[in-house]
C-alpha cells in the first residue's frame, strides 16, 4: 500500500471557473500512473464521499499523454460568495493525500 | 498563408511581470505579433464588481511600456485581452489611460482599437426572453430579477472583434473581457492556419511562462504555427519546454484536458501528439477544432451583497480550544441577543466564524473533525447591507469572543490574542457572481462595440 501523497509528483486543486473545483494527480513514471489509474480506487463513489457531492456530479478523466488523472467536482459555494473559504480553490486537495492505493 | 507564423506571449497576466531579458530575446526573433492576457476570474467577484484590477497600476504600466516599445519598434500588432482583470468598462478605461500616458510620455503614435465587453440590461432581457441564456455549470437559471439585481456584467468575446479591429487598421488592440485563447487565435485564423492547431497553441501559450522549465513564471513564450503542426519554446535560451510541461498544460483550470470550449466550437485534443523536437522546443500536431452549430459567449456578472467587516485573532488556551465549536455557537447566540437590543434583527446580517487550525481551509469538507491543535486562528466575518450595521455586529462579535465565559475558564481577562489595533477591519463593499452563463448570439461582433483611437 502507498498513499496518493506518496505516489503523485503533483497533487493540486484549482477552480475551473467559479462553480467547479478541479483536482489534478500527476505522476513521475508510467508504471505509477497506471497503478493508480487501474487500481479502481479513484472512483466516483470515493470522490463523492470525500467532497460531499453526489456521484453523478463527479468527473474523472485519465489523461495518458501527461500521465495525469483529472477529477472535477462542484464547489460547495461559488468562488467568493459569502461563506467561501478558498476563493482560488487552491487548497482543496488535502483529502486525497491519504487515500491508499494497493500494490 | 505564409509558411509560418510566430507570436510571443509576454506574460500569463498583464501586471504579473516578465523578465526583460526573456522579452528582448523573443523580440530579436521574427514575430508576427505580441500579446498578453490581462484577465482572470480566479480572484473572485470583487474586482469585476468594484471595477478595479487585482494587480497594481505601476506593474501594468511597466509591462505595457516594454510591450508597446517592442511592438512599435518591430511594426507588429500588440493585443491585450480582458483589460484590467475583468475586462469591464472601468477596468478597460484604466488600462487605456495607462497606454495613453505611456504614448504621451514617449511620443509614441499608433492606431488603437478599444473593444468593450459590458452588456446592457435591455439587451440581456431580450436575450433571456428569446431563450438564449443558459447556465454554464451548477448555477440557477437566469430570471429577469437576476438581470435587474446584477451590478456589472461582461461577455467574453471570441476572435471576431479582434479581427475586425485589425482589419480596420489598429496596431494596438485593447480588448475588454475575452477568452484567453481568442487573443492569440485572432491573427492566425485570419491568415488561414488550421483552427485545431491555432486554438491549441493559443491555449498553451496564453499562460506564457507556465509551461517553461525552470518555472520562474517570468518567461515569455514563443509559439510558431506551420501548416500541419506548431512549436512552443520559451523566449529565453536558458529555459526549456518539455513534452510533459506542454501536454500537461491543457489540464490547468479546465474540467477536461480533451475538450476545451470556445465561443464558436470546441478544441479537441484527443488525437494530439507531443514531441520533444530539441531540448527546449516541443512540437504538437493532430489537434482538431469542432465547429459548433451556434455561437455562444460566456457571461460573467456580479451582484452587490453588502459590506464586510473582518476580525482576526488567535487563541492558545487548551481549555478553550477543546470546546471551541460549542463556544462559537454560544457566542453566536450572544451576538444575536446583543444586536437585537440595537434593533438589528438576525436576518439583517450574516456572521461566519472560521477556525484556522481545524477547518478554516476546507470548511464543511474538512475530513479531520477532532483536531486539537495547540493554537487556533479565528477569523470572523460579518456581512450587512450597510457598513455601520456590519461594524456594529462585528463589535459585538469581538466582545463575545473575547470575554464570554466557558466551562473551566481560567483565562478570565480575555480569550484571544488580537494582533491589531484597530481590531475590526472594514473591507468595503462585497459582491457575488450572479451570472455565470452562456448566451447565444447571431453576430460575434454584436455585443462588443469597437472604438478606434488615434494616438
Amino acid at each position: 500500500m502507498a498513499t496518493l501523497g506518496e505516489l503523485t509528483s503533483v497533487l493540486r486543486s484549482k477552480n475551473a471557473g467559479a462553480l467547479l473545483c478541479t483536482l489534478d494527480l500527476m505522476f513521475e513514471d508510467l508504471a505509477t500512473y497506471r497503478r493508480v489509474r487501474d487500481s479502481g480506487v479513484i472512483a466516483p463513489t470515493l470522490i463523492a464521499s470525500l467532497y460531499h457531492v453526489s456521484e453523478n456530479e463527479v468527473s474523472i478523466i485519465p489523461y495518458d499523454v501527461a500521465m495525469a488523472i483529472k477529477i472535477t467536482v462542484p464547489r460547495l459555494i461559488p468562488s467568493g460568495s459569502f461563506g467561501d473559504t478558498d476563493v482560488y480553490g487552491a487548497q482543496q486537495h488535502g483529502p486525497l493525500l491519504t487515500i491508499e492505493i494497493p500494490d | 498563408m505564409s509558411e509560418s507564423l510566430s507570436m510571443m506571449a509576454t506574460t500569463g497576466l498583464l501586471g504579473y511581470g516578465f523578465g526583460e531579458d526573456s522579452f528582448r530575446h523573443g523580440l530579436a526573433m521574427d514575430l508576427d505579433f505580441i500579446a498578453a492576457d490581462a484577465g482572470s476570474m480566479d480572484p473572485g467577484p470583487h474586482y469585476l464588481g468594484a471595477g478595479i484590477p487585482f494587480v497594481s497600476r505601476k506593474a501594468i504600466k511597466r509591462d505595457l511600456g516594454l510591450m508597446l516599445e517592442g511592438a512599435l519598434e518591430k511594426g507588429i500588432p500588440m493585443l491585450i485581452g480582458s483589460a484590467g482583470g475583468g475586462g469591464s468598462a472601468p477596468q478597460v478605461a484604466l488600462v487605456r489611460e495607462i497606454i495613453e500616458e505611456i504614448a504621451a510620455e514617449r511620443g509614441y503614435h499608433f492606431k488603437m482599437a478599444v473593444i468593450h465587453a459590458d452588456q446592457g440590461k435591455d439587451y440581456l432581457h431580450a436575450k433571456l426572453k428569446a431563450g438564449k441564456i443558459e447556465p454554464l455549470g451548477p448555477i440557477d437559471d437566469v430570471t429577469p430579477e437576476t438581470i435587474e439585481e446584477t451590478h456589472r456584467v461582461v461577455a467574453m468575446m471570441g476572435v471576431e472583434p479582434f479581427q475586425k479591429a485589425l482589419r480596420d487598421g489598429a496596431q494596438v488592440v485593447l480588448a475588454g473581457r475575452a477568452t484567453d485563447a481568442s487573443i492569440y487565435s485572432a491573427i492566425p485564423l485570419m491568415r488561414g492556419y488550421d483552427p485545431g492547431l491555432v486554438w491549441h497553441l493559443s491555449k498553451i501559450i496564453e499562460c506564457a511562462g507556465a509551461v517553461a522549465v525552470p518555472k520562474t513564471g517570468q518567461d515569455c513564450m514563443i509559439g510558431t504555427l506551420k501548416a500541419d503542426h506548431f512549436l512552443v519554446a520559451p523566449a529565453h535560451p536558458d529555459s526549456r519546454c518539455t513534452r510533459m510541461s506542454v501536454a500537461a498544460h491543457t489540464l490547468y483550470e479546465n474540467p477536461s484536458p480533451y475538450h476545451l470550449e470556445e465561443p464558436g466550437g470546441t478544441l479537441v485534443t484527443l488525437g494530439s501528439t507531443y514531441e520533444q523536437l530539441d531540448h527546449r522546443t516541443v512540437k504538437v500536431a493532430g489537434s482538431r477544432f469542432e465547429k459548433a452549430n451556434r455561437y455562444t459567449v460566456k457571461l460573467e456578472g456580479v451582484r452587490r451583497t453588502g459590506f464586510r467587516t473582518i476580525f482576526v485573532a488567535g487563541a492558545r488556551d487548551p481549555g478553550l480550544i477543546a470546546i471551541i465549536d460549542d463556544f462559537i455557537d454560544s457566542c453566536r447566540a450572544r451576538v444575536r441577543r446583543a444586536v437585537a437590543v440595537l434593533d438589528i434583527r438576525a436576518d439583517q446580517y450574516k456572521l461566519n466564524i472560521h477556525i484556522y487550525g481545524k477547518s478554516g481551509t476546507m470548511g464543511s469538507r474538512e475530513p479531520i473533525k477532532n483536531a486539537t491543535p495547540h493554537e487556533i486562528g479565528i477569523l470572523a466575518e460579518v456581512l450587512a447591507d450597510d457598513e455601520e450595521t456590519s461594524m456594529t455586529v462585528m463589535a459585538k462579535t469581538r466582545l463575545a469572543l473575547l470575554h464570554s465565559d466557558f466551562p473551566g475558564r481560567q483565562c478570565i481577562s480575555g480569550n484571544l490574542a488580537i494582533p491589531f489595533s484597530p481590531s475590526d477591519i472594514p473591507v468595503g463593499e462585497t459582491y457575488e457572481f450572479s451570472l455565470w452563463h452562456i448566451m447565444e448570439i447571431d453576430d460575434p461582433l454584436e455585443p462588443f462595440p469597437i472604438e478606434m483611437v488615434e494616438l
